[in-house]
């Protein structure tokens, strides 16, 4: 889903024009962010006060880069191979995404609820991996990953486009028959996503906030179950940003060894420990319903990825990364 | 025989010579603590002080009441004991960080700062205290501490007018945080947490205050939500006779050995359905305490430290039988072993979904016996007319750790040994 977190992170040195679409964007009106969500759970009922667990999260909605970040580069050599390698990554994973979406957006088009129900995860596998970069291109995240405000917009207003309108219509209404449109809307707008990638140029800092906002990620939404709330394939998205920030760590990896070989073997151990957290809720190729996820276990959960967390906000210090 | 130790003789000095001044209770102005007397401000009250970390008990157990207070109750995300040992000591080091108000090194610009920078450089001093406790769930499976737990500990039952939301209960770890402002008590929260997210996950908060009045001769600082003083009669933290009669686990308590020096600590989260309250008689509302609201005198009284002297009225006629101090301390022989000490603060959380403001009080004890004390004093309050105005809605049972008493020793070091 869009976060004023990810829509911050403009350490990628794009064309003035995105920015600005990327900032434009802010009043989010129609779409949930987490500094209006933190808002309104304090905004009276003691059910969702801040006090008790589920008001609890602490969507941080001063963080992220700004532009005057923008202008990074490095000496590093190191650094240098992991950004070259990041931005392959980002483009495979676009270049992917628009293919994974369209067996999905197929099957909604033939009316086919089962085969969309299936690729509906799977269609957002490479979207969580790169979310903070992607989510830079244009209007990209708030017209393919937003979400009705609950109370606020309707589930169905037709402000509401993208994955998680298309997971309501499945699991929800069951009735696809007018869902053509919001497919073909979910193809175009990762289209364009694909031809904003030649202006997309990546820098070290990015890397490093990229691992670190999709691990913010899995906090701010999937780690309550919100992100899925209808599907609850809240896993396969959280697992995904995992393996989003493990790829742009392990690229970072070998000079953050040089820099500091405590951080780079804690981190080591930290992924290590966040996949053994996941791996009970394995299923074949996919994952459980985060419906099974046991209270402890999701308390586990929060405090490998909260570790995590701490644990990358160190990495742009140990690089000097700015 | 009934006479109480009401009054604290400990006498302070109050800023501009304006006396001396001997106070009651959860009142008394806690240099009980071993600290430094400290020039009073300009309204009266003394000025902020950094208050110990290390010593026989945890200091904030018997340090005044304090302005800013709140409560964490963290689950703890551990494999095994030494993974508990490295959260008792990242926290040990925490906290006398914090109280000692340690100033965290600079690492420049490329890293996040180590401290959230909301107190500035130099954090000053602001009456801060930190206190450990644990619950019983601490000793499930999960640690192999099952025969270490203290005899009295459990989780908390339900009572008969409780309506507890089990999202705000219990939990592992309390971790009880006061001081002079709030935001010196967020500013400890956050690096604690911070230090120590890899092991432990909210589970519930109470945020809270008391306010506080410029020190007067035998008088409580506090009112409550209900508008009545509240610590008049409380046990005198700065009694050491008192504190380890009533509040101090003491070798032969049939206790693990562990605990000695430590104390049962019991929070009750209780809402005070203020709209209501606000409608009743003011007589009414001093039959249900039994003190006059103004003064705080019990009824029939001149002083607020008057002796209520339920012996010259058995039949309840001055102060109802039903009355909530009449029933909460007897003052019999019998009862004088229940005594507790309260350590509480007000709480406001907004308003409920009918619009009815959410606030009350988070009632605190301490006690050497949770079952002497605590646990009796609320089955004698069961039933008493003030529960039409009050329901327990969250809390928990809990054990504080003995103090640590030097560096390099920390919390809970005796419980994992
Ligand atoms: C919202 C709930 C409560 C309110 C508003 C309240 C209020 C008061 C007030 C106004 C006093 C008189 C002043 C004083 O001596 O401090 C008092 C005394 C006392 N309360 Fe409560 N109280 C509450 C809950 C409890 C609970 C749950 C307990 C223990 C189970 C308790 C135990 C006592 C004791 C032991 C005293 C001292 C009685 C004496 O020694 O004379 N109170 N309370």
């Amino acid at each position: 889903m869009p976060s004023t977190t990810t829509r911050r992170l403009a350490a990628v040195a794009i064309a003035a024009g995105l920015l600005m679409a990327g900032c434009a964007k802010d009043d989010g009106s129609a779409t949930r962010t987490d500094c209006s969500s933190g808002s309104s759970a304090a905004g009276g009922s003691s059910a969702a006060g801040g006090s008790s667990a589920a008001g609890g999260a602490s969507a941080d909605c001063g963080t992220g880069i700004s532009k005057d970040d923008v202008a990074g580069s490095t000496d590093d050599p190191l650094v240098q191979k992991a950004v070259d390698g990041y931005q392959t990554y980002v483009e495979e994973q676009v270049n992917g995404l628009v293919t994974d979406t369209k067996v999905f957006t197929d099957a909604v088009r033939a009316g086919d609820v089962e085969a969309a129900k299936a690729a509906y995860p799977t269609s957002r596998q490479r979207w969580e991996r790169i979310e903070p970069i992607a989510a830079l291109i244009g209007d990209t995240d708030g017209a393919v990953d937003s979400r009705a405000e609950d109370g606020v917009k309707d589930t169905e207003s037709p402000e509401v486009t993208g994955w998680h309108q298309l997971e309501y219509d499945l699991w929800v209404k069951g009735d696809i028959a007018d869902s053509k449109d919001l497919a073909d809307g979910l193809d175009d707008e990762l289209q364009k996503l694909q031809a904003g990638l030649p202006d997309l140029k990546i820098t070290p800092l990015a890397v490093a906030k990229g691992a670190s906002e999709l691990i913010e990620e899995v906090s701010e939404g999937k780690i309550t179950g919100e992100e899925d709330r209808y599907s609850h394939t809240d896993l396969w998205d959280l697992n995904a940003n995992v393996e989003g920030a493990k790829e742009a760590t392990t690229l970072l990896q070998p000079a953050i060894k040089k820099a500091d070989p405590d951080l780079a073997k804690k981190l080591d151990t930290a992924f290590v420990e966040a996949d053994e957290a996941l791996a009970p809720y394995k299923d074949g190729n996919g994952w459980k319903s985060y419906e099974d996820v046991s209270d402890s276990d999701r308390d586990a959960l929060k405090a490998k990825f909260s570790a995590l967390a701490e644990m990358l906000g160190d990495v742009p210090g140990a690089l000097k990364l700015s | 025989m009934s006479e109480q130790p009401r009054i604290s003789r400990r006498k302070f000095v109050v800023g501009g010579g304006a006396g001396v001044a001997g106070l009651a209770g959860a009142a008394a102005l806690g240099w009980n603590a071993g600290k430094d007397e400290a020039p009073a401000s300009a309204d009266g009250l003394p000025a902020p002080v950094r208050l110990p970390f290390h010593g026989t008990h945890q200091t904030g157990i018997t340090s005044h009441a304090p302005a800013a207070a709140l409560m964490a109750s963290f689950n703890l995300v551990a494999d095994n004991r030494d993974e508990v040992r490295a959260v008792f000591k990242a926290l040990t080091e925490e906290f006398d960080t914090l109280m000692s108000g340690t100033p965290v090194p600079d690492r420049g610009e490329h890293y996040p700062p180590l401290d959230t920078g909301s107190l500035g450089t130099n954090p000053p001093p602001a009456d801060l205290t930190l206190t450990l406790a644990i619950g019983a769930s601490m000793f499930d499976d999960r640690f192999g501490l099952a025969a270490r737990k203290p005899r009295e500990l459990f989780t908390m039952t339900k009572l008969a007018n409780d309506r507890l939301d089990q999202t705000r209960c219990h939990g592992d770890l309390l971790v009880n945080i006061s001081g002079d402002s709030p935001d010196v008590c967020l500013f400890a929260l956050r690096q604690v947490m911070r230090r120590t997210r890899a092991n432990l996950v909210l589970k519930w908060m109470v945020e809270g205050f008391n306010r506080r009045e410029a020190p007067k001769p035998g008088k409580a600082q506090v009112r409550n939500l209900l508008g009545f003083k509240d610590g008049t009669a409380n046990l005198d933290p700065s009694s050491d006779a008192l504190m380890g009669e009533h509040v101090w686990v003491a070798q032969g308590d049939g206790e693990p050995a562990w605990a000695v020096g430590g104390s049962y600590q019991a929070v009750r989260i209780i809402r005070m359905l203020v709209e209501q309250w606000d409608r009743a008689q003011l007589g009414e509302q001093e039959r249900i305490i039994g003190r006059v609201k103004a003064s705080g005198a019990p009824l029939g009284e001149q002083d607020e430290t008057d002796d209520p002297d339920y012996e010259d009225d058995p039949r309840g006629d001055r102060i109802p039988l039903d009355a909530h101090i009449r029933l909460a301390n007897p003052r019999t022989k019998a009862t004088e072993k229940n005594k507790i000490l309260r350590r509480g603060f007000s709480y406001s959380r907004g308003f409920d979904p009918a619009g009815r403001l959410d606030q009350g009080l988070a009632f605190v004890s301490f006690q050497r016996s949770l079952d002497d004390g605590f646990l009796a004093v609320q089955d004698r309050l069961s039933g008493e007319p003030l529960e039409e105005y009050i329901r327990a809605e969250g809390g928990g049972y809990f054990f504080a750790f003995p103090g640590v008493q030097r560096k390099g020793a920390y919390l809970g070091q005796a419980l994992l040994a």
